[in-house]
């Protein structure tokens, strides 16, 4: 579904990815770990096509298609979903609006009609019940004044509405406290399907624990160090990421 | 004085006298407004109240008087239940509404309040200072009528509509000129709403508006005339001890627009709301002028203007509050926001606050900027296309006021027009 190869990326003069190679296959979760710094966020970013992130070398495919030739919308209309590790407040906007907008721009290109209003209604209602929130978030600015979980949790309700093939999670664990993880966790593994990859981009196991992972990659300095299987992630939390470093090293 | 300036002002004296002879009215207080106009004349180069707002074009042009008859103009719905049509500074029964008129509100001509004693001096009175008194003076000079407003004390009239048209394919000048006085305990809507065809001409307005004690009025300005017509307005509103004066402006047309917009809260715990936005997309260039003078101890204001200019578009908004000696417990706020959509736009912003007294809470504050980058990648990455995500954005800056506006046929009009237009600027562009 997802082949990375030799992916190179910096911001301005800085050099972040150099020399990325990842293959995510339909049905499966990948979680990338890795120290600050690792060029995690930047990965995230530049999947979702983010302003500023200049690509200097290889190459992202995406269902076959060139991913880092498409505008964001484009990448968001054929299935790509990334959930922010920073969700922007934008007061005004409303939520609703956002969700139904985005949701029928999503659809436009599988063929499906738009929902009428009280279609998505129903379809909103029963997502938001899944994420535990409350009906008065619809009406509110998109993330206007929304604790740091209730951000996140926002997050998984549009990636849950609008079902993507690919969702990449930045961080999406960070901030959170252990019930809101939990909320999130589940909605994060309810959307497992034979059809979605999901790559969950993290600093912490603590995520691994409630959503398992098929493959976990150490991120360092750019490049892929060293990949495995769930064991793996259990590990770095006992060792921390030195060891994987000095492994490749010598190697 | 030089020729330059000479000229212009002898092109309106001709159209003074011409008028001199048939009007009938026009009294030692017309000569007198005229002789004001011409004593202050177009306003010099550098003139620190138009130190961002041209008048050449204006001063070169020689728009004759518009007169009573000629095409009438296509009208839209009323925003009101009623209306009360003034083309080209006249009443026009005909384009008004029929029948019932809101109780509790009476309206006069010139004439007839005249015959009713009203004093000529209140009715063409000149509101002095600003940028703008040489322009209220020509209108005093030059206006066919005055529409008198007054609201019953105590009365709350169903919402009225003045619309304020022009005729049709006419490069003439009008005057309007409108006086609301709202006794005391009287509560109003007022929509002031001038339309006009893409025609260059001169529309030269003066709002004059008196509320009494515990009066509130509401004031919904919409600015909807072609883009290459020149619209300056003037309006006073003078409030009373404990009344409310409500401005919901939406400026969204004219080639070169000029509003000066002064508040003088008079009396002990008088206040004025005073918001909207302007939209200087095109060639447009609006100039907002607020003054607002604490002159009572408790008075209270709020100023909340945002603007938007794309394309060529210049906008200009000067907000100035004084709180003079005595107004102690006073309150004035200003906030004027700005947002650029395309590079070439320009919004000049200067919020002024001058303070006589110590015990008082003043607060202000500018911004100018563009649609958030980091907002507007978050809605493309949910599907959003980039027009729909920055139209987004933009309404819901305008929207921090727009949600101000209480009068709901006013609020849809408004949205609507505003909607049409970003809709037409973000296709245009690259």
């Amino acid at each position: 579904m997802l082949s990375i190869r030799d992916l190179h990326a910096r911001i301005g003069e800085r050099k972040i990815l150099k020399g990325l190679n990842l293959e995510v296959g339909a049905g499966e979760v990948h979680a990338i770990m890795g120290p600050n710094g690792s060029g995690k966020s930047t990965l995230a970013s530049v999947l979702a096509g983010r302003e500023g992130y200049e690509v200097t070398n290889g190459r992202v495919e995406y269902l076959g298609q060139d991913l880092l030739a498409m505008e964001p919308e484009e990448r968001a209309r054929a299935g790509v979903f990334l959930a922010f590790q920073y969700p922007v407040e934008i007061p005004g906007v409303n939520n609703a609006y956002l969700l139904k907008a985005a949701l029928n721009a999503v659809r436009r290109p599988r063929g499906l009609p738009e929902l009428d209003a009280f279609e998505f209604l129903a379809l909103v209602r029963e997502k938001m019940k899944l994420m535990q929130m409350d009906e008065s978030f619809l009406n509110r600015g998109v993330n206007e004044g929304f604790s740091g979980g209730e951000k996140k949790r926002n997050e998984i309700l549009q990636m849950a509405l609008l079902e993507p093939r690919l969702a990449v999670l930045d961080e999406t664990d960070s901030g959170l406290d252990i019930d809101a993880l939990r909320v999130v966790a589940a909605g994060v593994t309810s959307l497992r399907a034979p059809d979605r990859a999901i790559v969950l981009v993290t600093h912490y196991q603590r995520l691994l624990d409630y959503i398992e992972p098929d493959f976990v990659h150490v991120l360092s300095d750019g490049q892929i160090l060293k990949s495995g299987d769930r064991t793996l992630a259990l590990e770095l939390e006992k060792r921390g990421y030195d060891w994987v470093r000095q492994e490749a090293k010598v190697a | 004085m030089n020729a330059v300036v000479a000229e212009p002002v002898a092109h309106y004296r001709a159209a003074f006298e011409s008028l001199r002879g048939g009007a009938g009215d026009t009294g030692a207080q017309r000569a007198a407004a005229f002789e004001r106009f011409a004593a202050l004349g177009f306003p010099p180069p550098r003139e620190e109240a138009w130190k961002y707002t041209s008048l050449r074009r204006l001063e070169s042009r020689r728009f004759p008087a518009a007169g009573a008859g000629g095409a009438t103009p296509a009208l839209s719905g009323p925003l009101a239940g009623h209306r009360l049509a003034i083309v080209n500074g006249r009443r026009r029964e005909d384009l008004s509404t029929p029948g019932a008129w809101p109780q509790g509100l009476r309206a006069r001509g010139l004439a007839e309040a005249q015959g009713d004693g009203e004093s000529l001096a209140a009715l063409l009175r000149v509101a002095r200072g600003g940028g703008t008194e040489r322009f209220a003076a020509l209108n005093a000079a030059l206006c066919p009528d005055v529409v008198l407003l007054d609201i019953a004390a105590g009365a709350t009239p169903e919402p009225l509509e003045l619309l304020l048209a022009t005729t049709p394919d006419d490069p003439g000048m009008s005057h309007p000129r409108i006086v609301i006085r709202a006794a005391a305990g009287s509560h109003a809507r007022i929509v002031i709403r001038h339309c006009g065809d893409d025609v260059e001409r001169l529309v030269n307005s003066v709002v004059d508006v008196e509320l009494g004690p515990d009066a509130t009025l509401h004031v919904y300005r919409l600015l909807d005339t072609g883009e290459r017509a020149f619209h300056i307005e003037r309006i006073d509103a003078t409030v009373g001890q404990r009344g409310t004066f409500v401005l919901h402006d939406a400026q969204l047309g004219a080639g070169l627009a000029r509003l000066d917009l002064n508040a003088r809260l008079a009396a002990p715990q008088a206040s004025a709301e005073l918001t909207g936005l302007f939209l200087a997309d095109g060639s447009r260039h609006l100039d907002t002028h607020v003054l607002v003078d604490h002159l009572a101890v408790g008075t209270r204001s709020l100023q909340d203007y945002r603007g938007i200019a794309a394309g060529r578009g210049r906008a200009v908004f000067n907000g100035k509050a004084v709180v003079h000696e005595g107004a102690q417990k006073s309150q004035a706020r200003q906030s004027s926001r700005n947002l650029l959509l395309t590079p070439g736009a320009e919004i000049d912003t200067k919020p002024e606050l001058e303070i006589y007294a110590d015990d008082v809470q003043c607060s202000h504050g500018a911004t100018t900027g563009q649609l958030d980058p980091v907002a507007l990648f978050y809605l493309r990455s949910r599907g959003l296309s980039e027009n729909e995500a920055r139209s987004a954005l933009t309404r819901a800056f305008a929207g921090a006021v727009m949600s101000r506006m209480d009068h709901a046929p006013f609020a849809a009009q408004v949205r609507d027009m505003l909607d049409t237009r970003l809709a037409r600027l973000l296709e245009a562009q690259p």
